[in-house]
Order: C-alpha cells, then sequence, then structure tokens
C-alpha cells in the first residue's frame, strides 16, 4: 500500500524508501543536581513564583494541615489519588474526620466535578522550573489534578530528579504524562493574569520531610 | 472564520485597521518580550540550545518519512488510530467521518492552528455538530465571530467592557466588566459543555516518534479537559510536527515557553500514547490521529523555503516585528501572522494568493534573532519575493513591465562607470521643479509614493564624488 503524502516528502527530498536515516544532532548536557536541601528549596521557590503554595511538613503535621486547608478552601468535597503512600499518611480518614465528603477518584466525571479539592502525590519534581510530573493509571487517575478547583499534591525530597532528561528516561513508555507547573493560568483578557480559568485555581504543594 | 481568501490584499487590510488594534497588540507583544529576555539571560547555555533545536528540526525535515512512519507505527501499537490527509478537505471529512460514527453533537476544541488552517469548525457546524472553541482567548473570538489578533492571547484587541458586552449578548446574562469574573463565567459555562461533549479535538505541540506519543502544550488546562474528559479525542497535527525522541524533546521544551511567554514551562504539558489502559484512570477510550499534509510536502522541496517548517509555532518574531506590532494580526488574511505568516502563507496558499506578504516586512532581522529553531526569515522573505517577482513552478513572474524596465535600466547604470557618473551629474537638473523649502516634496508618480510620506533631500553630487571628497579631507586612509 502506498501513502502519497510520505511519496510526495521522499520526492521532494530526493529520497526513496531505502534511504538510511541520518545522524541525530547531539542534545545538550542535562542540568546538575545540587544538594538535596537545595533542591526542594529551588523547587518551593519556584512553586511560590507560579503563585502555588508550597511548605515542608513532617508526616506528623498533616491532620493539622489538612484541616487548616479544609477551612481555609472552604472544601466540602474531596477525592484523593489511591496510593499507598497517601494510604499511610491516612489523608482520607483525616478529611472524613474533618467532616469532608470523599468521593472515589474513578468516579463518574459529574461526581469528580462536584469535588472542591483532588489529591494527588507526584511521581518526580523539578526543582529548576517549580514542575510537578504526574503518572496514570487507575490508581492515580487524571481528572483529580484538573477537575477541582483546589490541587494538593504531596511530594517527598526522593521524587526530586535534576532536569527532565531523568524523568524521560524513567518514564518515556508511560502511556500518559502530564507535567504541572503552577496553577492553571490565562491572560487572555487584556493581559490580566487570572488563575483556575479551566484547572484548578489553588495549587497546594507539601514536601514531606521524614 | 479563518478559510483562507483567494487573494490576500496586506496593503489593503492593513490600511484598514482599527485604531485600538495596535496599542492592544504592542501591549502584548511587549510583555512578551521582555518576559523572554529575563528567561534567556537566567540560561547561560540559551545560544546553544537554538543551535542544537535548529540543528534536529533541520535533521528531522530531512528525513521526516522514516520519523513519520516510525511514529505511525508506534501510535497504532499503542491502540491509537492513525490517519493521513493530504489536503484540508480530506482533513475536514475524516474528522466528520469519526464524529458521526460516533453519533457526536458537540464537540469541544482546544486551541489548535491546524484546524484553524483547514477551517475544521465550519465543516463540522455545517454538518450539525457544535463545536466549541474553549480557550478562554479563542472561546471569545468565537462568540465574536473574528480571527485572531496574536498567536498566544487572540482576543488581545478586545477591552474587559467589549467582552463583558459580547458575553451578555451571547449567554443572555449580565456580564460585570472584570476580568477575572469574565474568566470564571467562562469557567462555569464551559464546565458544562466539557463534561457533556461526545469528543474532543485538540491540535499538537509535537509527535515523537521514538514512542507515537503527542505533546500538548497549554496553561489553562481546557487542553487536558478536551483529552480527558470525553471518551473520544481527536488529534489534528501538521506532519511537520514529528521529532525523533524524547532527548530531543528536553529541547524542545526549553525552547518553547521561554520565547512564547516568558515561562519556563507553560502549566501543562500532556505527553499522550495511544488511548487509556483502564476504565478508571480517565482519558478518551478512543484515540485518532490525523496527520496533515496540506502541502508541506511541496514546501520540503525549496531547499531555502523548507526552513519555515522547523517552526515551533512560539510567536516570538511577531512580538518584535515592527510591522506586525502596528498592523496585528488581522493583516496578514491567514490563520497565523507576522514573520512567520508572511513566509508560511505563500509557500502554503501559493505565491499568487500571498503575494504581498513576502513584502509585509522591513527585512530589520529582529525575527530572525529571537526565533528559538534559527530560521533565517528573512532570507526567506528574500527569497520569495524574488519568486513572486520572477515566477516559480507554481505561478507566472508577476513583475510589471515598467519595473522590469527601471530594473534594468538601473542594473546597466549600476554595471557601468561612465553611465552611472553621467546620470548622476544629470540628476541635480531636476531639483528646481520640485524643490520646496529646501526639499523635494513633491515628485511625481510613481516616486510620489515616497515623497508624500517623506521628502528628499535635493541631488547633489554622486557618491564617488562624495567619497574621494570625504577622504581627501580626512587623510588618506581614516573612513574605511
Amino acid at each position: 500500500m502506498t501513502n502519497p503524502i510520505l511519496e510526495n516528502i521522499r520526492r521532494s527530498l530526493g529520497r526513496t524508501d531505502h534511504t538510511p536515516l541520518g545522524l541525530r544532532p547531539a542534545i545538550h548536557e542535562s542540568r546538575h543536581a545540587e544538594s538535596v536541601d537545595s533542591e526542594i528549596e529551588r523547587f518551593l521557590v519556584e512553586i511560590k513564583k507560579l503563585s502555588g503554595v508550597g511548605q515542608k511538613l513532617s508526616p506528623l503535621d498533616i491532620e493539622s494541615a489538612l484541616k487548616i486547608l479544609v477551612a481555609e478552601q472552604n472544601i466540602h468535597k474531596a477525592t484523593v489519588w489511591d496510593t499507598q503512600y497517601l494510604k499511610q499518611l491516612n489523608v482520607a480518614e483525616h478529611l472524613q474526620s474533618l467532616g469532608v465528603d470523599l468521593i472515589s477518584s474513578n468516579a463518574d466525571k459529574h461526581e469528580i466535578a462536584q469535588c472542591d479539592l483532588g489529591i494527588t502525590e507526584a511521581d518526580f519534581i523539578l526543582p529548576e522550573t517549580g514542575t510537578l510530573v504526574l503518572r496514570s493509571s487507575a490508581e492515580k487517575p487524571r481528572a483529580v489534578s484538573l477537575v477541582p478547583r483546589v490541587h494538593l499534591a504531596v511530594v517527598r525530597p526522593e521524587m526530586l530528579r535534576a532536569d527532565m532528561h531523568q524523568v524521560f528516561a524513567e518514564a518515556r513508555e508511560d502511556r500518559y504524562l502530564v507535567f504541572i507547573t503552577g496553577p492553571s493560568r490565562t491572560a487572555d483578557i487584556e493581559l490580566t493574569v487570572t488563575l483556575g480559568v479551566h484547572g484548578p485555581k489553588n495549587l497546594f504543594v507539601w514536601m514531606i520531610e521524614e | 472564520m479563518s478559510d483562507t481568501p483567494s487573494y490576500i490584499g496586506f496593503e489593503e487590510y492593513s490600511e484598514h485597521v482599527p485604531a485600538s488594534i495596535p496599542s492592544a497588540v504592542q501591549q502584548a507583544t511587549n510583555r512578551f518580550v521582555s518576559g523572554r529576555a529575563a528567561r534567556v539571560a537566567e540560561l547561560p547555555q540559551w545560544e546553544q540550545l537554538r543551535q542544537i533545536g535548529s540543528d534536529i528540526r533541520q535533521h528531522t525535515l530531512e528525513n521526516m518519512d522514516v520519523y513519520l512512519v516510525r511514529f505511525e507505527e508506534k501510535v497504532k501499537s499503542a491502540g491509537g488510530h492513525v490517519h493521513w490527509a493530504e489536503t484540508a478537505a480530506d482533513a475536514n471529512r475524516i474528522v466528520l467521518h469519526i464524529a458521526k460514527e460516533h453519533n457526536v453533537k458537540t464537540a469541544v476544541k482546544s486551541k489548535s492552528m491546524a484546524t484553524e488552517e483547514i477551517g475544521l469548525n465550519h465543516a463540522l457546524e455545517a454538518a450539525g455538530i457544535e463545536t466549541i472553541e474553549t480557550d478562554l482567548g479563542e472561546y471569545i473570538i468565537q462568540l465574536a465571530g473574528t480571527g485572531p489578533s496574536h498567536i498566544i492571547v487572540p482576543a488581545v484587541h478586545l477591552k474587559k467592557e467589549e467582552v463583558a458586552a459580547l458575553f451578555s449578548e451571547k449567554l443572555n446574562i449580565n456580564a460585570p466588566t472584570d476580568p477575572v469574573e469574565l474568566a470564571q463565567i467562562a469557567r462555569e459555562t464551559l464546565r458544562e459543555k466539557f463534561l457533556t461533549a461526545e469528543m474532543g479535538i485538540s491540535g499538537g505541540n509535537f509527535l515523537i516518534a521514538e514512542t507515537g506519543t503527542l505533546v500538548m502544550v497549554t496553561n489553562e488546562g481546557n487542553g487536558r479537559m478536551c483529552t480527558t474528559i470525553p471518551d473520544l479525542h481527536v488529534a489534528m497535527v501538521g506532519i511537520d510536527k514529528v521529532i525523533p525522541d524524547w532527548e530531543s524533546l528536553t529541547v524542545f521544551l526549553k525552547l518553547l515557553a521561554r520565547s512564547a511567554t516568558g515561562q519556563k514551562l507553560s502549566t501543562y504539558t500532556q505527553f499522550i500514547t495511544g488511548p487509556r489502559r483502564e476504565e478508571g484512570e480517565f482519558g478518551a477510550k478512543e484515540f485518532h490521529i490525523v496527520l496533515l499534509d496540506n502541502g508541506r510536502s511541496k514546501i520540503l522541496k525549496d531547499p531555502v523555503g523548507r526552513d519555515v517548517l522547523k517552526c515551533i509555532r512560539c510567536g516570538a518574531c511577531a512580538n518584535v516585528c515592527p510591522v506586525y506590532k502596528n498592523v496585528g494580526g488581522f493583516a496578514y488574511g491567514s490563520f497565523i501572522s507576522g514573520p512567520i505568516g508572511a513566509i508560511l502563507t505563500p509557500q502554503m496558499q501559493g505565491t499568487p494568493t500571498a503575494l504581498e506578504l513576502p513584502y509585509a516586512s522591513t527585512l530589520c532581522g529582529a525575527c530572525a534573532d529571537v526565533c528559538p529553531v534559527k530560521i533565517p526569515i528573512p532570507t526567506i522573505l528574500r527569497h520569495l519575493r524574488r519568486r513572486v517577482a520572477e515566477g516559480d513552478e507554481f505561478s507566472a513572474p508577476t513583475i510589471s513591465t515598467p519595473l522590469r524596465v527601471v530594473a534594468s535600466l538601473a542594473s546597466l547604470a549600476l554595471a557601468w562607470n561612465w553611465v552611472y557618473r553621467f546620470g548622476a551629474r544629470l540628476l541635480p537638473i531636476i531639483n528646481p521643479f520640485f524643490r520646496h523649502d529646501g526639499w523635494l516634496s513633491n515628485m511625481p508618480y510613481p516616486l510620489n509614493r515616497w515623497t508624500k510620506v517623506r521628502p528628499l533631500p535635493p541631488f547633489t553630487a554622486n557618491f564617488r564624488t562624495w567619497w574621494m571628497n570625504v577622504r581627501s579631507a580626512k587623510g588618506k586612509d581614516s573612513p574605511r
């Protein structure tokens, strides 16, 4: 079966379907990581520049931090990724004891759309740009970091990667991946920066240090 | 809205640009220019990145068939569908066919230059499928029924009061004039559409051949909504968007947002390889990608012009362009404006349709200085001017007989010393006829096209005489 577009490309370039592939130019070197402490500092500074709220917490502070978040952001319904670490932190139980309605993160789209808060765990973080990298699976549904108006991402120092080269080396075979760099934003009306136009208006990032 | 006219009259369009456009456009371009400069200053290896980016794009263009074949194989093995569209009509037909098969009544769209290029919205609307732009700026101009004035902020020419009036009229509400509240109204209105639409349509920034991955870069989150909520996702992407591998992508992601908006990265970068695997993870159950040619494979044939296909659509060239800043996006008569539009549209639509566009430039070169993949835009502009004037395989020469005669005479005069000197001596004779307050301000046609804008100084000596005088006055080797 011939493909007329490929035929046209080959004709324009003077190639045949047997012409070997040339060598791809070499890529620049990746950024080098600094000490863990300074990488964490850099990451949190970038989150702040992006109008997100980043803070360092111990696992023992989770309950009180959730209490403040729920009160300040007026959270009634929430949905949480079904991951090992979030279970270990008892995130769901704490929310329930605060009177928050919990919706399964695999629930129907209309139900997820009712949630005020979505809680995820980043799989990788990039300090240079303040970026969260999230993978996708039935335990880690894509809508949780997108549809609710508040997104809380829990991260740990071991998720730090120096540059996107390292992330891609580990996750290039994933069927879905998303980089999240700050809350949803637009400047489409008179260049006024507006947060939360379609995705979350508020982004919280908690760096949990044991 | 962006179906291309049969002739693009840049000069005529630019004479009718509303007074509000240049100021609004310049507000946007000034912000993006300073944002870009700040990000570039942070990155010492910027120039090296640009060079690598340019080299990889060059390599990809030269091997495009191989990478497209690889991309197609990988998408298919991930369970996605690949369609090839030779023309805009083919592409529209493919999307329409998919929509009908799935009984689609409403489609939500994220911003895509490729769908604007082919006029997909018109085709879908004509078939009775409601098609909604969901990027805030695109949504506003869709409601207004106009085209984009800027690639990144398409509705920047509209004041908040105009947006409020538009929302009030079209959505049947009483909209406030606060941009934040207007964005909130759009969020709520479009949220309903995301939840009910049967199909999401997107473009794509890059196609990774290595794994068959579609890369989408957005800020608002509407791109994620379109690909996460509906069960059906159709992506329309030009064949020029293919890149070899993920390592190459690191270069382009570092160049793109910094060049476009002055961000280090845009808010959301998605990497989509085929449909979702598991029911509960969200994302489309069925994934289609349409690979659009629409003239691109023909552009590859011109070894000078083809560099336009290196473009990663950041808009930096428009932001620094003195012509674009004063006329805005509409005057370019196409889905893509600014310097890149001036070199892409004539090659895509044919030189007869867009023969004015290569002239819509001062050739100052600012565009080439900021281009993240080092497209030599002024060189291509000059090359296209030559193609327009002398004719190419697509069109006859357009140069007029009087101009051809003048050009021949000029080359004669410049080639022969004595003709030049004689002519130069002769010219001052005409001074008394047109001199006014020490200037030549009222020359006859066609020279009045220049002198009605700015007067010429009177003819005095010729350049050679002037040069000799300067040299002898200042010593033999000073002005070199």
